[in-house]
Formats: structure tokens, C-alpha cells, sequence
């Protein structure tokens, strides 16, 4: 990724105003398995997204009693990247559009 | 003097000292070809597959086309992190020293990472080939007769101790 900054040109920036109308976030969602030990998914949600303990540990438990939850939202490759590296931790994570 | 089994870390550092039976140590070590056969793709059958399935999920699982992108770029990389945490598993099983029926490694923190992605991946192959579809499939405990039963529980065991262990690295930097 360059660190310069582009010149924008008005024609650009107005396409991608109207790109981002219907660019809605990606929500990377892990799923509930019954085999996953509850302390593995704290400790890799706090270890992949820096959360602290008691964040990572309402987000165990929200995958555990409703079957699924929202761990991170953003564009798709940042989403797509974040589910490939709970894939790469043996989660199952899906991604989703917000 | 008898060291208590389990993982504990050692230092700031994050290394980590494995205490374990020898016979478990034994038994991860057959473990480690049946991962690898899977992970190569070399594992046939419907039981192979669905182990496989869950080693490898579904990104998109409304969206064929995304999916297949997302396996073109994402797949190499998966299944070489997993070959990596295998072979620094197995190379850690041969540089351990056995005494008195226990087992004992010293970890670099990258090496007791690379267990832990191995015992998760271990405990998920288990599980599937002995069938917990359900929590509730836990209650029964392990089946004595059946070794990949007994040793999935064992990797329960192993995989808290892990986690606990390197647990204490997050909350040092965290």
C-alpha cells in the first residue's frame, strides 16, 4: 500500500460516494461447534482481534448460547482476511454482508 | 524429583515445559500422520472429507463463486500453516526426553503456538471420526474401549493446559 497520497480527481470521488451507498460493511461471524473448547476461542479472539479478557470471553459466550456472533465488520478484504485467520485457528467463520 | 504434568510457561519470554506420559506422547505421535494425510488431501473417504471440510470451512457459504475465490487464495496458505505447526510438532515430540513414564519438552512460545494449533486440529479430526455431533456426546466421558475416544479426551486436557499456559503471554502484553 502506497503512503503517498493520490491527487483525487471529482469524477473519482463521486463514483466511489456512489459505490459506498450499497458497499455495506462484511460482518465476520463465528459459528457455535460443540467439539471448540470455550477457553480456545477466548484466547484466540483475544489473541487475533486484542481484545480484552472479558470482551472475548461475552463473545465466547454469545457464540456458545446463541449459536453465532459478530467478531469484526469492515470492508471485505479486511473481513475476508480476518475470517482466514480463524480458519487458519480451526474456527468456523463465515462472512457475511452487514 | 517428579515434575507434575500439564504446561506451565517458564519465563517473559513465553517458552513453555510439557510434562506428559510417555505413552500420550506415543499416541500424538500416530496422531500426526492422520493430520497430515488430511491436510495433503492423500485421506479418501467420506470420513476424510468431512474432517477435511471442517479443517478447511466454508467463507462464503451463500456464495459459490466468492467461495471458490476465497479457497484459490486462501487455501495454499491455510493448509502450509498447518504442514509448518505440524512438522515443529512432530520435531518437538523427537527432542523431548522421556523419564520415568513422563515425557518433558522445553517450547519456544512459537512452538507451544504450533501445539496448540495441532492438538485443536487433533481434537477436531478426533471428534469427527468418533462422532460428537452434540455437547451433549461429551457427558458420556471417554469410550475405554476405543482409543481415538480416549485420546480426544486426553487432548482436552492437554489443549487447556496449552491454552492456560499461554494464556499469561496475553495478559503480560495485553
Amino acid at each position: 500500500m502506497s503512503t503517498e497520497a493520490p491527487v483525487l480527481d471529482p469524477t473519482e470521488v463521486q463514483e466511489t460516494d456512489s459505490r459506498s451507498a450499497h458497499d455495506q460493511p462484511w460482518n465476520v461471524v463465528v459459528w457455535n461447534d460443540p467439539v471448540t473448547l470455550m477457553s480456545y476461542v477466548v484466547f484466540v479472539l483475544r489473541k487475533l482481534f486484542g481484545h480484552d479478557e472479558s470482551t472475548a470471553t461475552r463473545l465466547m459466550l454469545q457464540i456458545h448460547h446463541e449459536g453465532k456472533a459478530v467478531v469484526s465488520s469492515g470492508p471485505r478484504e479486511k473481513s475476508e482476511h480476518d475470517v482466514h485467520r480463524l480458519h487458519a485457528h480451526g474456527l468456523q467463520a463465515t462472512l457475511q454482508r452487514g | 524429583m517428579s515434575k507434575q504434568r500439564g504446561a506451565r510457561r517458564l519465563d517473559e519470554q513465553g517458552s513453555v515445559e510439557l510434562v506428559i506420559g510417555t505413552h500420550e506422547r506415543d499416541a500424538l505421535a500416530d496422531l500426526a500422520p492422520q493430520l497430515r494425510a488430511v491436510i495433503e488431501g492423500e485421506a479418501e473417504g467420506d470420513l476424510a472429507t468431512t474432517i477435511r471440510e471442517r479443517l478447511f470451512p466454508t467463507a462464503y457459504p451463500d456464495d459459490p463463486d466468492r467461495q471458490a475465490e476465497y479457497e484459490e487464495l486462501a487455501g495454499d496458505d491455510l493448509a502450509a500453516g498447518r504442514r509448518d505447526a505440524l512438522a515443529t510438532f512432530e520435531r518437538t515430540l523427537e527432542a523431548g526426553r522421556s523419564e520415568r513414564g513422563r515425557w518433558v519438552a522445553r517450547l519456544s512460545g512459537e512452538e507451544a503456538e504450533a501445539w496448540l494449533a495441532v492438538v485443536n486440529d487433533g481434537r477436531l479430526l478426533l471428534a469427527t471420526a468418533v462422532g460428537i455431533t452434540d455437547e451433549s456426546c461429551w457427558d458420556e466421558g471417554p469410550d475405554p474401549e476405543d482409543p481415538a475416544s480416549v485420546l480426544l479426551f486426553y487432548l482436552g486436557w492437554l489443549e487447556e493446559e496449552l491454552v492456560q499456559a499461554l494464556q499469561h503471554g496475553l495478559d503480560a502484553t495485553g
